[in-house]
């Protein structure tokens, strides 16, 4: 058996994570010590190996529950896991694509900013950027004055 | 006037496959001539799933637009494609040019 310390340095991860990770019910002690300390079989350090694999792929909590879940019923076959890592696939591509669209709207701010020694009030980036937001403020009222011409 | 049907499929996914079969049936039903039906495998054009929408398979997107994020029910689908179906005959008949 292992303490909650051996687990932590052999896995890698600190004392407080596998504690988090009780919490959330991913991991749970196979037995405690008769002054109620937590111990853990080999079983714990491959759990805890899945599931830091598991998080580097961009599954969360609640997905890597569920994977476990998966693994541990009997009636799973290959197939569900295989569904699980397709929709996260495409849920890290949406993502990619909102962050791609995201960079290219900073690399044309990026791009009218000529760097000088202006001040703030000159900055175009700035500009840019109060210019969206006010854009966005007056398209959110538009429909409520349009509202408001229409029931007066 | 046509009716573009895309069924994002995950490959060995069963559920996929069941849902997929389904659905043609319905299609058959409801008017084959003017119903396209095309699967994508989400995998081999994950640029144009992600692009749609598409977050989960199976998926349904109708005319370049995801209209079912997940498996919509028969009836559901049906009352879909009838409401395209008669909104295209009444665009024919108010512009028959488009035909």
């Amino acid at each position: 058996m292992l303490t909650i310390g051996k687990v932590a340095a052999r896995a890698q991860v600190s004392a407080d994570s596998i504690r988090f990770y009780e919490r959330e019910g991913l991991l749970n002690p196979a037995q405690k010590s008769a002054a109620g300390y937590r111990l853990y079989t080999e079983e714990a350090l491959r759990r805890l190996n899945f599931i830091k694999h598991a998080q580097q792929c961009g599954f969360s909590l609640s997905e890597i529950r569920e994977l476990l879940e998966l693994r541990a019923h009997d009636r799973s076959c290959c197939s569900d896991i295989y569904r699980v890592a397709v929709e996260k696939k495409l849920q890290l591509e949406a993502k990619i694509k909102a962050l791609k669209t995201m960079s290219h709207a900073l690399s044309q701010l990026i791009e009218v900013c000529s760097r000088d020694a202006k001040p703030l009030d000159e900055c175009p980036i700035l500009a840019a950027l109060e210019s969206s937001i006010a854009g966005q403020n007056a398209r959110s009222k538009e429909p409520a004055k349009r509202r408001s011409r229409m029931h007066p | 006037m046509t009716i573009k049907i895309e069924a994002f499929y995950s490959p060995g996914c069963s559920k996929c496959a069941q849902a997929k079969e389904m659905l043609k049936i319905i299609v058959e039903e409801i008017g084959k001539d003017c119903i396209t039906w095309r699967d994508v495998n989400v995998l081999e054009e994950i640029d144009y799933a992600v692009e749609l929408g598409v977050l989960s398979a199976p998926a349904i997107a109708i005319d370049g637009a995801l209209v079912f994020p997940a498996l919509p029910s028969a009836e559901k689908f049906a009352r879909e494609l009838r409401k395209r179906l008669e909104q295209a005959v009444r665009d024919d008949v108010q512009n028959p040019s488009r035909k």
